[in-house]
């Protein structure tokens, strides 16, 4: 007989996983948008806005960030510690500085002129990588929550576990949806 | 009507103003002298699915009410040309028939099925509750948010305007100006959130939760149905999010995804109906569940046909997302593309007649025994059949020029909604009203709701195929002696105030049900599947000890063969219940940061979205599970 | 209780001409015997689920001395199920041939982007606003709600929308085409009756739509030559 939390786990990370799906839908039907609306009929074209630097930035940051929070998963199989906070701390600060450079990619747009309302194909990219800038933002925001749960030790340890491999699909989820942005969002205009 | 302080208010929103505070006066007081409160607040904390499931049946009838006016409204301004009902003509009658239509696709359709979902499903299958009951909670407070978010709109005379269907570039901000049109996307957004959830919950639930024994292919044809309209909702809803989300950076910051000389209107018809076709198939794929376990529990008979059935649902799920353009065949999309939109168009019948037979192949050789569940299937065969066969007509994608947007396709939904979700959610309300409240609803006023309906339904529209094919739009507040469709719009008028005093007759019965008689056996209907094993209403925990199945309808042949279900020894935990009222304050503050939206006051917006936020930390912090995992660690 | 639903109806359908039903143009001609056809097909379907439905009701109906009797469950038959499998796909293959056919003949030829102009043809422009209709003609003739045709000639109609979405109909004469803003869209037909038909907005425009109605006047080649003259 399999324990209590071993089977409440798996129904919870199946659900997780269908809500990745959902999730994969809606991003799905933004790419759609954005193909369908770039290059744009008239107005600025994307070679014009995109900056290889930024990208290749960020890109690294955050592909990077997946794979020092598998250190922590590591931890997790035989709870290292040590390991755990290594790998989420790593991971928080290579999303950080993705949210940083996100941020300053998208300031230095606008300050340029390439504002949303500009034309459809600004349109689509803001709401695009911008919806999955908010998926990285919220996914620090939990990153922070676990660590505090961590340190403070209140919460047993199935349960921590449990918490921090739902968070781990998430965060490697957002870098799969990164990589589509760069094969389908910047790739062709940028080389 | 001038109001001193407000203003010009149209003189129907004040009537409804005083309606609502007399009647809101009369309940608060009812409420208090009874003693009710205690009960309110029980079931705004509760997590449990029969409970979830009553009160997304109760919000559905209530927003029933409210369309149903609607559509009075709307009847009434037709009944006669050239005719001035109140105040029901041109922007006031557009925000009536684009109410109508969001009510009662979004706001009772879809909870009345996932009400009797709630209540039936993990019955079925011998779940003791859904997967994630907070979730559920959840669902269903985000659900009750978005319901009253859309119809606040009219509360302050800003009723949405565009149609159920939001076209653009009309819907965009430039041709409808105030904020009606943000009510609707901001309503549909936040239930639509809360339809996704429930969706994933009951999918869980189904994989995970199953009886030992209950394979997937022994389980009752309403818990199939549950399970494909859920993973159509998975598929379907997010495109929705998405269109609305464009539609909202439309209205309120500027873009300009569907205007018209930039953007695309018709991609948001692609993305409305790519969500939209498999929305009419998630409102009646669980319509046909409740069919087939009725149809076979009142012939006394194993429903015929069961895996074609099954294969039957998959079939119309699949076939359902790749038929959206036939909504839009007059757009000029190509013949290439009409052509291919027709034919799997015409495909879809092909399924859906394997189920009228098999329904009407269960009958065979059985004893047909009419209650009034069973007497809302017999009506919804004949009924569904006409919506059936209009559909295919207007698959025939040249033809639909002719049909499309006129009072036909009118005809032909409200023929497959009322003839399938509609009647399919009333008879399993009376159906499972047992399970829900312990009472069994009285027959002789059941019968007489089904009969008027019934007849209500068919004398309003049956005429509005012949007004369409004699040119009438729709949509329009008025037409004139010379279109020659007075007498059919005046038939229907009287179907529809028919149809009206049928729920008369539904309240009525529940109310006298619940207040004047007594306790319902377990099994009053002599039923088939496992929700009959447990007590009514549905106990917290109802499967202990757990059974073990080892057939379709098991519970019935233990019957015939006078044998007990054996007991199940390798039993999985349940999922944990809470009493919380966080789900409720969650709904509130979104439904605060949903009027910022609407209204464009960025500080509302702040506030509310900050509070939605805290709300998964609080949650984070207060996970039930803690104490269970805590518990086991122990051991 | 069903047929007596029916019998007002019948009697609505012999009172009055319905217009979808009386063509008055090539186009709706053909789009009348598509829909008689799909009528008359789907109409033997329903028969026959009704024939079933009532005979399976009467004849397994509870009756006094069976209520407690428990009925053998039936095997399912496997050549009952490919009957209604297979019959419904023949019955939809005979409509979908004709449907298929008319789709493009109609879709190329009166809708789509297509822009050969056929020859011979009266080319009118037609512009859809919130909430009237303007018909201009070759010769620079503007006139407001109200379409003016020869008989017996091609009409060929572009479309196009000033602010939002409208539908061009005339039941007597074509089906529907939608009217966009940015973009053209076609539709011709022969009328080949003279009179005058009434036309409609179709697609929900706003406020007003209802008052989006105009005249299509059909006649004869003289007359317009007239018409056409005329300030």
């Amino acid at each position: 007989m399999k324990q209590v939390s071993e089977i409440l786990y798996q129904d919870k990370k199946l659900g997780f996983f269908i809500y990745l799906i959902v999730e994969a839908v809606m991003f799905a039907t933004l790419f759609a948008t954005y193909i369908i609306f770039t290059p744009p009929s008239e107005g600025v074209q994307p070679d014009e806005v995109y900056e290889l630097k930024t990208v290749i930035l960020t890109s690294v940051f955050l592909l990077s960030s997946s794979g020092t929070l598998l250190v922590a998963e590591s931890g997790l199989k035989h709870w290292n510690r040590m390991k755990i906070w290594l790998g989420l701390g790593l991971t928080l600060l290579l999303g950080s500085l993705f949210m940083g450079f996100e941020v300053h990619e998208f300031y230095k747009y606008a300050s340029e002129g390439h504002t949303i309302t500009v034309n459809n194909f600004l349109s689509s990219f803001y709401v695009l990588v911008g919806l999955h800038a908010s998926h990285v933002a919220f996914g620090l925001a939990w990153m922070i929550l676990l660590m505090l749960q961590f340190k403070q030790q209140k919460i047993p340890e199935s349960l921590f576990i449990e918490k921090h491999k739902i968070f781990n699909y998430y965060w490697h989820f957002v870098d799969a949806i990164w990589v589509m942005i760069i094969l389908i969002v910047y790739a062709p205009y940028l080389f | 009507m001038n109001i001193p302080f407000i203003g010009e208010v149209p003189s129907d929103i004040v009537v409804a103003w005083i309606i609502s505070i007399l009647l809101g006066g009369f309940l608060f007081s009812w409420v208090t002298k009874a003693g009710k409160w205690q009960v309110i607040m029980k079931y705004a904390q509760t997590t449990h699915h029969r409970k979830i499931g009553v009160m997304y049946l109760l919000l559905a009838v209530v927003f029933f009410i409210r369309g149903g006016i609607d559509a009075l409204f709307i009847r009434t301004q037709l009944a006669v040309p050239e005719n001035d009902f109140w105040v029901f003509q041109s922007q006031k009658y557009n925000e009536v028939f684009t109410t109508h239509g969001t009510i009662m696709i979004f706001f009772v359709a879809m909870p009345l099925l996932i009400g009797l979902m709630n209540v039936a499903l993990p019955l079925q299958i011998g779940a003791n509750d859904l997967a994630f009951p907070y979730l559920n909670a959840v669902s269903f407070w985000l659900f009750a948010a978005g319901g009253v978010i859309f119809n606040m709109a009219f509360f302050f005379n800003a009723a949405p305007n565009a149609g159920w269907t939001m076209y653009t570039p009309l819907a965009t901000d430039t041709f409808t100006t105030e904020p009606n049109n943000n009510y609707y996307i901001l309503g549909v957004q936040v239930s639509g959130l809360g339809t996704i959830f429930t969706a994933i919950n009951m999918i869980v639930t189904i994989i995970r939760l199953r009886a030992p024994g209950m394979k997937l292919s022994r389980m009752p044809l309403f818990s199939w149905s549950a399970l494909i309209t859920s993973v159509l909702i998975l598929v379907a809803f997010p495109v929705l999010t998405i269109a609305l989300l464009l539609l909202m950076f439309d209205r309120l910051y500027g873009t300009n995804f569907f205007m018209g000389e930039v953007g695309d209107p018709v991609y948001w018809q692609h993305l409305f109906w790519i969500f939209g076709h498999p929305e009419v198939y998630i409102i009646v794929l669980p319509a046909f569940g409740i069919f087939s376990d009725i149809i076979s529990n009142f012939s006394t008979k194993r429903v015929y046909g069961y895996t074609s059935m099954v294969a039957a649902l998959a079939l119309i799920g699949l076939l359902g997302f790749m038929v959206w353009a036939h909504h839009m065949f007059t757009v000029g999309l190509g013949s290439m593309a009409n052509t291919f939109f027709a034919i799997t168009t015409m495909l879809i019948a092909v399924p859906t007649g394997i189920k009228v037979f098999n329904w009407l192949f269960t009958m065979r050789k059985g004893i047909v025994k009419i209650r009034t569940p069973m007497l809302f299937a017999l009506g919804f065969i004949p009924t569904f059949v006409i919506g059936g066969v209009t559909g295919v007509m207007l698959a025939v994608a040249a033809a639909d020029y002719q049909y499309h947007d006129s009072y036909f396709v009118v005809a032909h939904f409200h023929y497959t909604i009322i003839g399938g979700t509609i009647l399919g959610s009333f008879a399993g309300i009376y159906y499972w009203f047992p399970k829900m409240t312990g009472k069994m609803l009285n027959e002789k006023l059941g019968k007489w709701h089904f009969w008027l309906f019934l007849i209500g339904f068919h004398l309003t529209f049956m005429p509005q195929h012949f007004a369409g094919l004699n040119g009438m739009p729709r949509r329009v507040y008025t037409y004139m002696w010379e279109d020659h469709i007075f007498l059919l719009n005046f038939v229907s008028t009287i179907g529809a105030f028919l149809m009206g005093a049928s729920m008369l007759f539904f309240i009525w019965n529940i109310y006298y049900t619940c207040r004047f008689t007594g306790g319902a056996a377990a099994d009053p209907w002599n039923g088939r599947t496992l929700e009959w094993t447990v007590g009514s209403p549905a106990p917290e925990h109802p499967f202990e000890p757990m059974p073990r199945i080892d057939s379709l309808d098991a519970y019935w042949y233990a019957k015939i063969n006078k044998k007990q279900l054996p007991e199940a020894e390798d039993v999985r935990p349940s999922p944990i219940a809470v009493e919380t009222f966080q789900p409720v304050l969650l709904a509130g503050v979104i439904g605060i940061m949903s009027i910022g939206f609407i209204y464009g006051w960025l500080w509302m917006q702040i506030v509310g979205a900050g509070a939605s936020l805290a709300f998964f930390v609080i949650r984070s912090l207060t996970d039930e599970r803690k104490r269970v995992y805590e518990r086991e660690e122990e051991l | 209780m069903k047929k007596l639903l029916f019998l007002p109806v019948l009697l609505l359908l012999a009172g009055c001409n319905i217009r979808a039903l009386h063509p008055a143009s090539d186009t709706a001609a053909t789009l009348t015997d598509l829909i008689y056809l799909s009528f008359g097909l789907m109409m033997l379907v329903f028969v026959v689920v009704m024939v079933l439905f009532i005979y399976y009701l009467r004849k397994f109906r509870e009756k006094a001395y069976n209520v407690h009797h428990i009925p053998l469950d039936t095997r399912e038959n496997k050549w009952f199920e490919i009957t209604w499998t297979v019959l419904p796909i023949i019955l939809l293959t005979i409509l979908a041939v004709p449907t298929v056919q008319a789709t493009y003949e109609l879709t190329s030829s009166s809708a789509g982007n297509v822009d050969e102009a056929p020859q011979q043809a009266v080319e009118i422009q037609v512009t859809g606003k919130q909430f009237n209709w303007r018909f201009t003609y070759e010769n620079g003739k503007q006139s407001m709600n109200e379409l003016v045709l020869p008989v017996g000639q091609k009409a060929s109609l572009r479309l196009q929308s000033e602010d939002v979405i409208h539908s061009f109909w005339v039941p007597r004469l074509a089906g529907k085409i939608d009217v966009f803003p940015g973009k053209v869209t076609r539709l011709s037909f022969v009328p080949n009756e003279k009179g005058t038909y009434q036309g409609k907005c179709a697609e929900f425009c706003g406020a007003e739509h209802t008052q989006m109605r105009f005249d299509t006047r059909v006649i004869s080649e003289g007359e317009f030559q007239e018409w056409l003259k005329q300030e």
